[in-house]
């Protein structure tokens, strides 16, 4: 079978066209409600979504997805919860390309394994995990192809990678997840001083679509990269989005249709 | 075999953004404990300015009433109090060589904080202490004496506002300022080099203590025993006997208010492998792989982890690691007050706790030697609300 993933993304390449991810921390503002944010979100057009599984010790994340994390386990969130959630949802015919991004400890508690058959079983198209770099990816990867690969381990590359890059992005699949400046997620209008070199170094050097994330709010902050990436990342931006509206699948669908046409508009004027 | 690993525990969990920057400390670290003229720079300041070498003391009155010969590794004589200067004036001289102009730390109680405040002042450098606003309103002495020192204290106030999470916020600031800024971490913890950096600056402790030790009695000792938090002063205390079998290793970890209750601090007791701070290690975690809050009186063994070489040795058996009781060690500190008239670290009484009961299976003819890690000036509000039976935080 297919991946999710890939196969949106051919779709994308094939019209041309720049592809727009969300990240959401599920089980906010409750797991149903959550859920029917995913489905507002593919109903709207959105290509990926990420679900962040929430970790008591987020280290790659700033303080808006660190207490949408710290909530979402004050009200019971588990990876196991999470899991059922989408099985849910794909027994619902809902088809959106789903990433989890999440710590390696809980796929280490979880079982490395049991997760990789999990994953398969219930339809997670990919994996960001922001704290298990290249060179402590191999457990998993084996783990990932017992499963026939039927999950992707995304590659995050950031500002200062240089010379790691060539070996990131080799044997990455799905997209390759360029990180805008150093640090943590969430820290608006501060993209790394020499963004554009580097963006280009990454697409030169990948063969699979290139995505940038952190920092990103609308479309316009991403205009000056607009000839260089296939596609943009929100997170916390989309989060606080969310609670300042009740979670309002209206203004979450607004958004992202919005975001998707400026984003695309601009791509084609330029 | 990967460097990076001690047996299956260590590695480097963090984020790609940090990958290069640890290679660069790890070659700029190897080429430093090469360089004659390096080891040459610490040894002065370990001397000079930290007061080194420390007595390894023979304890009268103790070995009498427990009937072993009891030495005493008297790292609480160091300058700012404690073991955490050794690795402090290392890693500092590191990041000099390297070209840094700022260093971060991160602290619970304070003694690392302070030991690092007092470094940048030597060495003039900027420096930021991540501390959790819980342990801030604990340790106020702490806060001003870094303060004084010139040293910016920063609140953490996410997660559950102490040692994990000020952790957590020094790694996301590390990640954002690594180009310029140097983290100078406490503990025998955090991604590869760390663990390895710390216990080379902290086994001055051991190399001295050998030959202390050979001095007096010709021979080595047949225990040797420290706290174990992260496990900085017990990996420095532990390193230049580890290739000598006949030299029993002890790791005194912090049972709490006891094992059982599960409000403790021994990743060896009920803790599962898995990841926090760049490590692979044994850690405190509850049924859905969050990390569970640890429980101690004593704020420096307060970690839910345990150093990775710590976890190796643990499991090919070489050390064997013990844990006892927020009362036990509180017997203990003021057993060293009464009969030695030494006021200890709550952390340092842990492994008094223990060796006391060690003692037990030993004889006159037999040593031990306890690594006495800090002194207890910082603890005399906490010892105070322990004997007024008011209890602690946390």
């Amino acid at each position: 079978m297919a991946n999710r993933i890939e196969e949106r993304l051919a779709k994308q390449k094939a019209a041309g066209k720049k592809s727009f991810v969300t990240y959401i921390t599920a089980g906010l503002p409750d797991m149903d409600r959550c859920m029917d944010l995913v489905k507002a979100q593919e109903e709207a057009g959105i290509d990926i979504i990420e679900l962040g599984i929430p970790f008591s010790d987020p280290t790659a994340d700033g303080p808006v997805i660190q207490d949408a994390s710290y909530r979402s386990i004050q009200k019971g969130t588990t990876l196991r919860k999470v899991f059922n959630a989408v099985k849910g949802l794909r027994a619902d015919g809902c088809e959106v390309p789903l990433v989890f991004m999440m710590y390696y400890n809980t796929i280490l508690h979880y079982g490395i394994d049991a997760f990789a058959k999990s994953c398969r079983e219930i339809g997670v198209d990919g994996l960001i995990v922001p704290d298990l770099p290249y060179e402590e990816q191999a457990d998993l990867k084996e783990a990932l192809k017992k499963e026939e690969d039927a999950t992707i381990l995304i590659q995050l590359v950031s500002p200062v990678s240089g010379k790691r890059i060539p070996m990131l992005t080799k044997d990455a699949r799905g997209f390759i997840y360029c990180v805008s400046a150093m640090g943590v997620t969430g820290q608006e209008g501060k993209f790394y001083r020499t963004i554009n070199d580097y963006l280009k170094q990454v697409k030169e050097a990948s063969d699979i679509p290139v995505f940038m994330g952190f920092g990103i709010q609308t479309a316009k902050d991403i205009e000056p990269m607009k000839d260089i990436i296939d596609g943009a990342i929100v997170g916390s931006h989309f989060i606080r989005l969310m609670e300042k509206n009740n979670y309002s699948l209206d203004v979450a669908k607004d958004y992202i249709r919005t975001f998707k046409e400026e984003m695309n508009a601009s791509f084609f004027k330029a | 075999m990967d460097k990076r690993y001690y047996g299956e525990f260590g590695g480097q969990f963090v984020s790609e953004s940090l990958m290069n920057t640890l290679s660069e400390l790890d070659d700029a670290f190897e080429d430093a404990i090469k360089d004659p003229e390096f080891l040459k720079q610490v040894d002065y300041y370990l001397k000079q300015y930290v007061g080194r070498e420390t007595p390894l003391y023979y304890a009268e009155r103790l070995s009498e009433k427990y009937g072993t010969k009891i030495y005493l590794k008297r790292e609480d004589l160091n300058h700012t109090g404690a073991h955490k200067i050794n690795n402090v004036i290392g890693q500092i001289l590191l990041a000099k060589r390297m070209g840094k102009t700022k260093v971060i730390a991160e602290t619970g109680a304070g003694q690392h904080g302070v030991a690092t405040a007092t470094g940048a002042a030597l060495f003039n450098m900027d420096c930021k202490v991540y501390m959790g606003a819980e342990d801030m309103e604990r340790q106020k002495l702490n806060v001003l004496r870094m303060e004084m020192l010139g040293a910016e204290v920063v609140k953490v106030t996410s997660g559950s506002n102490t040692l994990k999470d000020a952790t957590n916020e020094a790694i996301r600031n590390w990640t954002k300022d690594a180009e310029d800024t140097f983290y100078i971490m406490g503990s025998a913890v955090g991604p590869y080099p760390y663990p390895k950096m710390v216990k080379t600056f902290q086994s001055v402790i051991s190399k001295e203590a050998k030959r202390q030790h050979m001095e007096v009695e010709g021979r080595n000792p047949d225990v040797v025993m420290a706290c174990v938090g992260g496990g900085s002063n017990s990996i420095g205390m532990f390193a230049e006997f580890i290739d000598d079998p006949e030299v029993e290793l002890i790791g005194v970890e912090a049972a709490g208010k006891g094992i059982e209750t599960g409000m403790h601090a021994s990743a060896f007791h009920g803790g599962e492998i898995g990841t926090l701070h760049g490590m692979k290690s044994y850690l405190l975690q509850d049924e859905d792989g969050n990390i569970k809050l640890a429980h101690s009186i004593s704020a420096g063994l307060d970690y839910p982890g345990v150093g990775p070489e710590h976890a190796y040795l643990h499991d090919t058996g070489r050390a064997k690691y013990v844990a006892v009781t927020d009362d036990e060690a509180m017997d203990a500190l003021m057993e060293l007050c009464h009969l030695e008239g030494i006021i200890p670290a709550i952390e340092s009484a842990h492994a008094l706790a223990y060796a006391f009961k060690k003692a037990e299976e030993m004889t006159m003819d037999q040593s031990m030697i306890i690594c006495l890690s800090g002194r207890g000036d910082k603890d005399v509000n906490t010892i105070a609300d322990y004997l007024a039976g008011k209890g602690y935080m946390n």
